[in-house]
């Protein structure tokens, strides 16, 4: 049986989420500067639907990590920015160190194997 | 602070949806905009617009379904399958009517009924007295122990002597106040009216924590000693009524009872005493001294205030103490050396009588049976529902619904169902509950002797919030009850196996005689409905041998009232007045008969004294046996139909002057001169001049049950009033006709011959011996009415499983009486089905049952609650409600062709 896509997304979410936050720590973007930041990035490695970035902006947004506030855009048109919060921020802490842990486990891993 | 964050982003959701929509759209216009852009500029005019935005839309991914996940993310995606879900509920339910009426009708009663019941024990058992703080306020009463007059009491009433012992040593209670209820005449402002009130202290209604509405409480100074001023205190309605809510009304005078009061107050609306009836209050000390300060004469109540951080324990502790010092300043006059103490308890556990808590409680248990019977019936007619839409359940877990999602659609149907029936429920509960506050309390509760502070709870029983939302609990609990298990089942997963066979699987015939669970729900609610017939039927024997009772007089064709004598006549001139007024009664058409007596059978609170013996040697103080004792015209035995035994009535020569006659009952002739002969014995009664005077028996009369039917006949005497006269009397007037039809003419006949004497609740006799059973016979009731309802659903529960199981088989059948299988076989073995879900639920229910009537002992009258004929009848009626919901399909089933059958098939 095929994976659903529920579960693929389900495997992104944690990962697209610290993304998020870590993108929004330079300065308040619009989703499309998010977006196009993390592609920058990530240099592709993450083929993310760009829409779903909206969903995860919700959830971040519903844990109050994230805040939004409508102003203009450089071109004049009105846009959606996200700023991260202080509770994100911390969030976004918890979320590296523990990705490092989880990587740092991985090396040591493949090391051996090697 | 990210819960302020996160709170403030729902709240901005929640309250403008349709802006989180626009906006929503207005950010994907604005993202497919830009990457359109970058992938013309990338492209660098490869692209046409067209193409750009194309790929910008690829590169975004499906709008629809993302913009339904941040929906779904936000929250705001439940109400969009809430409403599809409803909408899919409600159109299923339109194209089942049949199936819908039945189901929210069953739901309607069940839950009405609940609610109904759920009004009166709130309002009876659960709601705070309506006082501020009411868990302050405790009931105080003195004590006695056990003695050769009767069993140790525990909740007597004070004389002001002993309360003023307790009130001036007590140091627990911030306010306390004696207080009693009375009856007296109001002749000015309007017609004399026979009104309601309370003596109280000046501290009642602080005690109480009630202020006047108007005007001013009592003063101290008119709460000193007896003989004070004789000032009033209006009732609301009584203001409203004589005075048409004049606010000058302070300062006026009312006369009550020949005297002049003073009117100090009004009080507020809805508030009449702790009796809950009373129109106006007057000072307890506006009495006589001589009545007052009479520590061995008890009459009043005695209510407390516990000052704040004292515990009701400390109370009750510091009551004990107290106790033995009210004890020791009045001790008791003829030194039976008996030591009386004093109690508190709290004023709430006081106000209903124990018998009336607990057929409330088994009224609450039995509607609560009802209810869990119409879940059943309900999740029945849902399983067969769920049945009859296998394939659609099939199919769409086959597409991909998820179980969840399934099941919450089909919750979503049960739940819409229940609110449909729980709507409807209010409107039978409305007229239950307007029944039930309809019930006369006072007479009720007086005839059965009942104590406590019904009267105030039984009038505030209504539907309020507390009921309201005890039925949109029930209806929500029934709904998640009846919907949950068909919906966990319908969406089994090994139901995809319907889709493997193209036309709906032949039933597993085993799954008829084995554990379905449709059978098993009908089986458990024909348990259920035989515990509650057990209880009804317990009930209703009791109610029939109460009935059998024989109370000692007829009650048919007998005209009762009140009346009271004016103050004005001695009791040298009232024998004269009752025989003028007796005679003019009798001029009335229609009356055959009119006598006087002072207390009413089956009524209780009559006149209890001691009996002496004057031919034996006189007893020690405080053993003369107690005797009731009842003042009567020669003619009462007549009128109301008291046979007499031996010797002779009481005649017109038994007048003052003459020697003092004495009849008896039999219970009293046989207990007091046991195998002796009692006529003619001299005789000392505790009252009304027979104490000092030598009386002689004259006759024994047949027993007459003046307290409650079921109490065995007590000990009676009975004297001419015109040998000791007294001024409150009933008439008793018998008639060859309807005893109502002379109403009117008694009322204009005793109102022509004394204008000022107050004539007051006019019954007939039946009327008043019905309150003495009012109670046994609402709870029989009820009770029945709950079990006849149970009864129904459970056998309608059952024809629903039988004939389902018939319409399931119908190719079965067609083919074993193509076989050779003849009616009667099919007939026999389709019935069969039937009686052994009705056994096995009936095996059940007979243990439950057992176990649950084991709470009702106390509410029944010489009927065990374990009574093997109400057991043998109801599983006899359970049998027969079996046979006949198995029957009817199966009499169909019987008549199949099995041609048609098989061929369809």
């Amino acid at each position: 049986m095929p994976p659903t896509p529920q579960k693929k997304s389900e495997l992104l979410k944690g990962t697209l989420d610290m993304l998020i936050l870590r993108t929004l720590t330079v300065k308040p973007m619009h989703g499309y500067a998010i977006a196009q930041h993390i592609e920058r990035l990530s240099r592709d490695v993450l083929a993310v639907e760009q829409g779903s970035l909206y969903p995860a902006l919700e959830r971040l947004q519903k844990q109050g990590w994230v805040t939004s506030r409508w102003g203009d855009s450089p071109t004049g048109r009105r846009a959606r920015y996200y700023t991260i919060t202080a509770s994100g921020r911390r969030k976004l802490g918890e979320e590296i160190s523990s990705f490092q842990r989880v990587l740092l486990g991985i090396k040591g891993v493949m090391r051996r194997r090697a | 602070m990210s819960w302020l964050h996160s709170i403030r982003h729902r709240l901005r959701v929640f309250l403008h949806p349709a802006d989180f929509q626009r906006e929503l759209d207005e950010e994907t216009r604005f993202h497919l905009d830009l990457e359109s852009m970058q992938q013309e500029h990338a492209a660098q005019g490869g692209l046409t617009p067209a193409e750009a935005r194309y790929a910008a839309r690829r590169r975004y991914g499906n709008v629809t379904s993302l913009h339904e996940e941040t929906r779904r993310m936000s929250g705001l995606g439940f109400f969009d399958l809430l409403r599809q879900d409803l909408r899919f509920a409600v159109k299923s339910f339109l194209r089942t009517p049949g199936f819908t009426a039945v189901a929210v009708l069953t739901l309607a009663i069940g839950i009405g009924a609940n609610t109904a019941i759920f009004s009166a024990v709130n309002a009876l058992l659960l709601r705070p007295l309506p006082y501020p703080e009411p868990d302050r306020l405790m009931k105080l009463s003195l004590s006695s122990p056990a003695s050769a007059h009767g069993p140790a009491e525990t909740d007597r009433v004070w004389s002001y002597p002993k309360f003023a012992v307790f009130r001036d040593a007590q140091t627990v209670f911030e306010d306390l106040s004696l207080w009693m209820d009375f009856q007296l005449t109001v002749t000015s402002e309007g017609e004399a009216e026979r009104v309601r009130l309370e003596f109280v202290g000046a501290r009642y209604l602080p005690t109480l924590g009630v202020r006047p509405a108007l005007g001013r409480n009592f003063l101290p100074e008119e709460d000193l000693h007896g003989g004070g001023p004789k000032v009033v205190i209006l009732g609301d309605a009584f203001w409203q009524r004589r005075f048409s809510a004049d606010p000058a009304v302070l300062g006026r005078t009312l006369s009550v009872s020949g005297d002049q009061y003073t009117i100090v107050g009004v009080l507020p609306p809805g508030f009449s005493g702790l009796s809950g009836r009373a129109e106006l209050m007057i000072p307890i000390m506006s009495q006589p001294a001589e009545e007052i300060n009479q520590a061995w004469s008890h009459s009043y109540y005695a209510v407390g205030r516990l000052r704040r951080g004292v515990s009701p324990a400390q109370a009750v502790l510091e009551a004990q103490l107290l106790g033995g010092r009210v004890a020791a300043a009045y001790p008791h006059p003829e030194t039976r050396g008996e030591v009386w103490g004093a109690t508190a308890r709290l004023l709430d556990a006081t106000r209903v009588d124990p018998l009336v808590r607990r057929s409330l409680l088994v009224l609450l248990g039995a509607v609560g049976l009802v209810l869990l019977i119409a879940c059943a019936n309900v999740a029945n007619l849902f399983l067969v529902r769920a049945a009859g839409r296998r394939r659609e359940i099939a199919v769409r877990l086959a597409v991909g619904a998820g179980r969840g999602r399934l099941v919450r659609q089909l919750l979503t149907e049960s739940l819409l169902l229940s609110a449909v029936g729980g709507a409807a429920s209010l409107l039978l509960a409305w007229w239950g509950v307007t029944l039930l506050s309809t019930i006369n309390p006072v007479n009720a509760l007086r005839a059965q002797r009942l104590e406590g502070l019904g009267a105030v709870s039984f009038s505030s029983i209504h539907l309020d919030a507390a009921a309201f939302s005890f039925a949109a609990l029930m209806t929500l609990v029934t709904g998640l009850v009846f919907g949950l298990i068909p919906a966990l089942k319908a969406t089994h997963p090994a139901l995809t196996a319907e889709l493997k066979e193209g036309t709906a699987p032949e039933p597993r015939t085993g799954s008829f005689r084995g554990l379905s669970s449709r059978n098993v729900l009908a089986a458990g609610e024909i348990a259920l409905a035989l515990v509650l017939l057990a209880g009804s039927g317990l009930m209703i024997r009791s109610l029939g041998k109460l009935l059998r009772i024989d109370p000692g007089f007829r009650t048919d064709k007998v005209l009762t009232l009140w009346l009271n004598a004016p103050p004005d006549y001695g009791r040298d001139s009232l024998p004269g007045f009752y025989d003028v007024m007796l005679d003019r009664l009798r001029g009335i058409p229609g009356v055959t008969g009119a006598a006087l007596g002072d207390c009413p059978p089956l009524n209780g609170g009559c006149n209890v004294t001691g009996m002496y013996f004057r031919d034996r040697p006189p007893a020690a103080p405080g053993t003369s046996p107690d005797i009731g004792m009842h003042w009567i015209t020669p003619e009462w035995n007549q009128v109301i139909g008291v046979p007499l035994v031996r010797g002779r009535m009481l005649n017109g020569s038994d007048r003052r002057g003459n020697r003092k006659a004495v009849l008896v009952s039999e219970t009293a002739a046989r207990k007091f001169w046991p195998g002796e002969e009692a006529l003619g014995r001299p005789v000392g009664l505790g009252q009304g001049g027979f104490s000092e005077d030598t009386a002689y028996v004259v006759g024994i009369v047949g027993d007459v049950r003046f307290g409650t039917l079921d109490a065995p006949p007590m000990p009676e005497a009975y004297v001419s009033i015109y040998q000791s006269p007294r001024g409150r009397m009933m008439v008793f007037l018998r008639t060859s006709g309807d005893p109502v039809a002379a109403a009117g003419a008694a009322r204009r006949v005793l109102r022509e011959f004394a204008p000022g004497v107050p004539v007051y609740d006019i019954r007939t006799l039946e009327s008043r011996a019905g309150d003495a059973m009012s109670h046994a016979r609402f709870s029989a009731i009820l009770l029945a009415l709950f079990a006849i309802v149970a009864l129904a659903l459970a056998t309608l529960g059952t024809y629903g499983v039988i004939s389902f199981g018939v319409a399931q088989r119908t190719r079965e059948i067609g083919i074993r009486v193509a076989l050779g299988a003849g009616r009667g076989d099919v007939i026999r073995m389709i019935v069969g089905q039937g009686i052994r879900i009705a056994a096995a639920g009936a095996a059940i229910g007979l243990v439950a049952a057992l176990l649950a009537t084991g709470v009702m002992r106390s509410l029944l009258y010489g009927v065990a609650p374990s009574d093997p004929v109400t057991f043998a009848a109801i599983v006899a009626l359970i049998g027969l409600a079996a046979t006949l919901a198995s029957w009817i399909p199966a009499r169909r089933a019987a008549r199949l062709d099995p041609v048609e059958t098989l061929r369809e098939g």
